[in-house]
C-alpha cells in the first residue's frame, strides 16, 4: 500500500527540501521505490539538491494538464535504482495546482511507488494545501527557534483540518523532523533544546539533524547528504528514516560532545 | 446650458451623521428642582452652555406625568436649547409633539436585551471539551458554555467562552473567558505562558511577566473590582 508523505513546515528556509532529497534517497536505499514530488511551483528546488536539474523537460504542472504523460515527467535518479522525482514548474505558479489534477497525479504514482514524498513550498497558501491535502503521514521540519516552532504549531493545524483525511475524519500522523540542531548553543540557551520544541508541538520526534556544514555542501554538490555517510547529518537522516519505518534508535548529535584534548588542540570539525 | 443646469440641482441634501449632543438625563420630575440644578451648573460656564442643543432623556425615570413644558421652559432660561426627547411613554412623546421637539427611542430596549442576552447565558449549555494541543491560528468558542482544553494552548491560538475555561496544559496563546460579560468567569490553567486573558471584556497582556511557578494546583485567574488577579 503506497504512503503518501508530504515534507513541510510553514516557516521557509528551515531544510525542507534538503530533507525531503535525504529521506527519499534514504528510503531508496533501503529498497523502497520512492518519488519525490516539488510542489514549489514558481521556485523549484528539489531538482537541485536531487542534482538533476540537467534533466528537467517536463514538470507536474504539465502532467496536470495533460500536456504530458506521467512517464515523461518523472526524472530517474542517476545513482539509485528505484528512485524518482517529479520536477515544479518554474514557469507557472501556485495557481496552476488543482485538486483534480494533483490527485489524479498521485493515484497514478500509487500503482508503481511504495512512497509518494511531497515537498511542500513555505507557507500556509495554495501550494502548502495542495501538498499536504492527499498525505497519509507528514514530517514537519522545525529549527530550534521560536518563529520556526510557531509556523510548524500553525502547520500541524492545517494537517488536522485542511487535508483530505480530515475530512473523512482521519488524521495525518504527524513526524517531527528537527533540523540545523546545535547542543552548543542548547547549552548556552541560545537555542531550544529538543524537549522544549517536543512539548510545544507535541507530536513525536523522528529524528535530530545536527548543524553541519556537510548539509550545505551536499545541496550546492546535488548530492544528497545521506549519501555522505560519514558525516553527522548525513548519519542523523539514516537514523530518522529507520525510525520512520518504525524501528527503534536513541537519538544521536542531540549531546554537546567533550571535546578532548587532540580535537580541542587541532579542531574538530568535520 | 448653465441656467438650466442649475435649476435641474436638487434644493438640499439628506444626510447622515454621527453629532456628539448633550444629553440631559432626568433623575427627577421635580422642575424646581431641575432649574436648581440647571443653574447652578450654567452659572460656571455660561459662554459654553449658550445656545447648547440638549436632547432631554427620560430613561431613568418611571411612567409618571411629567410637566415637560416646564422643564423645556426651565432649559431656555438657562441658555439651554432642547432640541428633541429620548424617552419610552407615550405621553411624554405626544407632549414633545406638541412643543416641537423631536423624539427618540429609549435605550433602555437596547439595555433590556443586553441583559437578556447575558441572562440567557446564566443557563449554560453543556461544556465543550476539545482534546488534544489548540494549535497557532486555531480559534475555539464555546458558545453559553464552560470550555475545557485537554492539552495545550500554543502561541497564536485562541480559546473563547462565554462561561469559564479550563486548560489542562500550558496556555501560551490567548484565552477569553465571559465573552458575554459574565464577570464571575474564570481561567484556569496547569501553567501560564498567556500572551492574553480577557474575562467580561476585562484584558490583560503578558508583556513584561513574572510567570508564576509550575504547581501542583492550577493557576487561575478571576475578576476582583475591574482588574484580572492571577492566584
Amino acid at each position: 500500500m503506497a504512503k503518501v508523505v508530504v515534507v513541510t513546515s510553514g516557516k521557509g528556509g528551515v531544510g525542507k527540501t534538503t530533507s525531503c532529497a535525504s529521506i527519499g534517497t534514504a528510503l531508496a536505499m533501503q529498497g523502497h521505490r520512492t518519488v519525490l514530488i516539488d510542489f514549489d511551483v514558481g521556485l523549484r528546488n528539489l531538482d537541485l539538491v536531487m542534482g538533476c536539474e540537467r534533466r528537467v523537460v517536463y514538470d507536474l504542472i504539465n502532467v496536470t494538464t495533460g500536456e504530458a504523460k506521467l512517464s515523461q515527467a518523472l526524472i530517474k535518479d542517476k545513482r539509485l535504482d528505484g528512485l524518482f522525482m517529479l520536477p515544479a514548474s518554474q514557469t507557472r505558479d501556485k495557481d496552476a495546482l488543482t485538486y483534480e489534477g494533483v490527485g489524479d497525479v498521485i493515484d497514478a504514482l500509487k500503482e508503481e511507488f511504495d512512497f509518494i514524498i511531497c515537498d511542500s513550498p513555505a507557507g500556509i497558501e495554495r501550494g502548502a494545501v495542495m501538498a499536504m491535502y492527499y498525505a497519509d503521514e507528514a514530517i514537519v521540519v522545525s529549527n530550534p527557534e521560536v518563529s520556526s516552532v510557531r509556523d510548524s504549531d500553525r502547520i500541524i493545524g492545517l494537517l488536522d483540518s485542511k487535508t483530505r483525511r480530515a475530512e473523512q475524519g482521519e488524521s495525518v500522523k504527524a513526524h517531527l523532523l528537527i533540523t540545523r540542531y546545535d547542543p552548543e548553543r542548547v547549552e548556552h540557551s541560545d537555542m531550544m533544546s529538543v524537549q522544549d520544541i517536543e512539548e510545544i508541538l507535541a507530536i513525536p520526534v523522528v529524528g535530530v539533524i545536527p548543524e553541519s556544514p556537510a548539509v550545505l555542501r551536499a545541496s550546492n554538490q546535488g548530492i544528497p547528504v545521506v549519501h555522505d555517510s560519514d558525516s553527522d547529518a548525513g548519519q542523523a537522516y539514516s537514523d530518522t528514516v529507520a525510525r520512520f519505518l518504525g524501528e527503534e534508535l536513541p537519538m544521536r548529535f542531540t549531546e554537546l560532545e567533550r571535546k578532548g584534548l587532540f580535537s580541542r588542540m587541532f579542531g574538530g570539525r568535520r | 446650458m448653465r441656467p438650466n443646469q442649475r435649476e435641474q440641482q436638487a434644493a438640499f441634501q439628506f444626510k447622515g451623521g454621527n453629532l456628539t449632543i448633550t444629553t440631559l438625563e432626568l433623575m427627577t420630575t421635580d422642575c424646581l428642582k431641575i432649574e436648581q440644578e440647571l443653574s447652578r451648573q450654567t452659572q460656571k460656564a455660561p459662554a459654553f452652555f449658550r445656545q447648547t442643543p440638549v436632547l432631554l432623556s427620560f430613561d431613568q425615570l418611571e411612567e409618571r406625568p411629567i410637566a415637560l413644558e416646564m422643564i423645556v421652559d426651565a432649559c431656555k432660561r438657562n441658555g439651554l436649547i432642547p432640541i428633541a426627547v429620548r424617552c419610552a411613554q407615550e405621553g411624554i412623546k405626544k407632549s414633545a409633539w406638541a412643543l416641537g421637539l423631536g423624539w427618540f427611542p429609549p435605550l433602555t430596549e437596547r439595555r433590556l436585551k443586553e441583559v437578556e442576552k447575558e441572562k440567557s447565558c446564566i443557563q449554560r449549555l453543556p461544556t465543550r471539551f476539545v482534546r488534544g494541543t489548540v494549535r497557532s491560528g486555531q480559534q475555539i468558542y464555546a458558545s453559553c458554555a464552560d470550555l475545557v482544553i485537554i492539552g495545550a494552548v500554543n502561541e497564536g491560538a485562541e480559546v473563547i467562552a462565554d462561561g469559564n475555561i479550563q486548560i489542562w496544559g500550558t496556555l501560551r496563546g490567548r484565552a477569553i473567558a465571559g465573552a458575554q460579560g459574565d464577570t464571575e468567569a474564570k481561567v484556569l490553567c496547569q501553567q501560564l505562558r498567556a500572551e492574553l486573558v480577557s474575562i467580561a471584556g476585562v484584558f490583560q497582556t503578558f508583556d513584561t511577566c513574572e510567570w508564576p511557578k509550575k504547581s501542583e494546583r492550577p493557576i487561575e485567574l478571576h475578576l476582583e473590582d475591574q482588574s484580572l488577579v492571577i492566584l
